[in-house]
């Protein structure tokens, strides 16, 4: 790459003083000026010594991909600066909090940057500074760095919410039905055909007849995440979307992690959704879901119902949503119309601001305004509590199992 | 010579307050001697030395680790804002410059002082020097190449000096302004893009 040569600073203040010398020692005829400007003038004399017209800058492949708050490392070598110092930094795009570069033996530069907010964006540009031995002259070189996809950072969800009634599928939660799972259940009679490795010896004597160990079946459940991005408000890096999105990736995480089927419906503009599927590919798509922001989807507007490829019956559905958008608020009552398990959690964190520049009398109406605003969200909420759906507050900070902890204690009931 | 940004001390940051401040005093004193416009390059000199230390001192506490964290994320009340402008004008002039011509203007309206001035020159050169380690965060043996250059030059300025005290003639006087409008004329030959 080519490199853009030029005076250093420590250079330009040379020069000047030994202008400012030579020029004083011209108009006040005193050689004690010049004898000022001479140590400059030497030590710029090495300013024509040679250095290299292009460097070569390779970058390595994998800081592409981060997670938020987390530290990539962009490797940089840089090759043909002969024997001009090179130095890399980082000159970050906001969001992005760039370390100090070190030099590997290996003649790598790594470079840590931290994104300190989810998306995908260019960490910034990579700035190669080169100096020669006197440090009279200074290159630069300027590249634009990829972009980088920095995934959400998932809320800590430790224990799950899970269903009363689960549907006969393999899986690890332990159903009130008995079956071949690890979880004690009880003890009843021995029957012609039991397992007699399951014999409880100690009933067996304490009754007089044979009796057996039973345990729960472990089963799966279907479990649908509803993020709501149609309303953005807060500030950035805790709004009400970077809430949803943390607490959908973190619950997606851990239901996956328990071998659960989940599914992701993103509610914005368009209506974007994954049908429930287990696995580690499953995670992939809903990652892929969440950092593309494609028109792909049904637009909300025109849709009627939420999609029924998304929201199987018995599935256990949570919604992330500050709950200020109509169409949401309308979304959930269809939800509890079609008997699915719903519990809500509202991630709103934010009030409307007072502008305090304004007269006292606006002042007041907007304060009053704000009562009222308050008390409707607080009447949304009671409606939605009306209906039977649970609405449980997360302020981004705490573990999900915090909000969440009355139904995690015991199986929530569904009555589809 | 490596610059390691993490490793920077206020060592240096103190060097460079102590030779502008030298610097300074040294040019000014004694103010009752010196021609008319005296004053106001005493004081462009002690504003710039001010401007000139306290952007040595952001620039370095900028590249401080974690200062960029810091400043990451930050919703900007007007009141940073213009913080923020303030100090992008602070580091953006070349206030060491300013210094630079603004002591030498101060010297040249005092009465002739040959070894003063050498003197002077002495503490504008460790000046310079001072604020280029610490720009670079490099130690003072990274100046061990241009020894040789700075003892000669030092040499020069004595040797002028000297000059200085030798009895001027009309004649010798012309040679010295040819000599440095030389000099100068090399000296921006040098200072040409490169």
């Amino acid at each position: 790459m080519p490199v853009r040569w030029r005076l250093s600073r420590h250079a330009r203040r040379l020069v000047t003083l030994a202008l400012a010398g030579l020029f004083l020692a011209v108009i006040t005829s005193r050689p004690e000026f010049a004898g000022i400007a001479a140590p400059a003038v030497l030590l710029l004399i090495p300013v024509r010594s040679r250095r290299p017209a292009t460097v070569g800058v390779t970058l390595a492949s994998g800081a592409d991909q981060v997670i938020e708050g987390e530290q990539g490392v962009i490797a940089v070598r840089i090759t043909g600066q002969g024997d001009v110092t090179a130095w890399v930094r980082l000159r970050p795009a906001a969001w992005i909090t760039p370390g100090e570069a070190t030099l590997g033996a290996d003649g790598w530069f790594q470079l840590p940057f931290r994104a300190e907010l989810w998306g995908t964006r260019q960490p910034g540009a990579l700035e190669v500074i080169l100096h020669d031995r006197w440090r009279l002259a200074e290159g630069r070189i300027v590249i634009d760095l990829p972009a980088t996809s920095c995934y959400p950072a998932p809320a800590r969800m430790d224990s799950l919410v899970v269903l009363s009634k689960l549907p006969i599928r393999l899986g690890e939660h332990a159903a009130r039905a008995a079956g071949e799972g690890m979880e004690f259940a009880g003890v009843r009679e021995f029957v012609p055909g039991d397992r007699q490795r399951r014999i409880n010896w100690p009933a067996t004597t304490r009754r007089g007849t044979l009796q057996l160990n039973t345990f729960a079946a472990e089963r799966s459940q279907a479990v649908v995440v509803i993020a709501d991005v149609s309303t953005d408000v807060g500030p950035a890096g805790s709004s009400s979307v970077d809430l949803a999105i943390r607490a959908a990736v973190g619950t997606t995480s851990a239901y996956l992690a328990a071998r659960d089927r989940v599914g992701l419906i993103s509610f914005g503009r368009q209506v974007r959704w994954i049908g429930p599927a287990p696995g580690r590919r499953q995670a992939r798509r809903i990652m892929d879901l969440i950092m593309t922001s494609s028109d792909a989807g049904q637009q909300v507007d025109a849709m009627t119902r939420l999609p029924h490829a998304a929201l199987p019956a018995g599935a256990l559905v949570i919604v992330f949503s500050p709950l200020l958008s109509l169409r949401m608020v309308e979304a959930l009552r269809e939800l509890r119309e079609r008997r699915l398990a719903t519990v809500v959690v509202d991630v709103l964190c934010a009030e409307p601001s007072v502008n305090l520049g304004l007269r006292i009398r606006d002042r007041r109406a907007i304060e009053l305004a704000r009562r009222i605003w308050r008390m409707e969200q607080q009447a949304i909420r009671f409606s939605i509590r009306e209906l039977g759906i649970p609405v449980v507050h997360w302020d981004g900070v705490q573990r999900l199992d915090e909000p969440l902890a009355p139904f995690t204690r015991r199986a929530m009931v569904n009555r589809s | 010579m490596t610059p390691t940004p993490a490793g920077r001390q206020p060592g240096p940051v103190l060097a460079v307050a102590l030779l502008a401040a030298g610097a300074v005093a040294w040019a000014a004193v004694p103010m009752s001697g010196a021609r008319a416009g005296a004053r106001l390059a005493l004081v462009a000199a002690a504003w710039c030395a001010v401007a000139s230390v306290a952007r040595t001192a952001t620039v370095i506490a900028s590249e401080r680790p974690g200062a960029a964290r810091r400043r990451a994320g930050r919703y900007l009340s007007p009141d940073p804002g213009a913080r923020l402008e303030l100090r992008s004008v602070l580091t953006a002039a070349p206030w060491a410059q300013g210094l630079t011509v603004a002591v030498v203007v101060l010297e040249a309206l005092h009465r002739p002082r040959p070894w003063h001035t050498v003197l002077l020159g002495v503490v504008m050169l460790g000046y310079l020097l001072a604020l280029h380690l610490a720009e670079s965060a490099a130690g003072p043996a990274a100046l061990r190449p241009q020894l040789p250059l700075i003892i000669a030059g030092l040499g020069l300025a004595g040797l002028a000096g000297g000059a200085a005290l030798l009895p001027a003639t009309s004649a010798g006087a012309g040679w010295l302004s040819v000599t440095a409008a030389l000099a100068a004329v090399i000296v921006a030959g040098l200072a040409l893009p490169v």
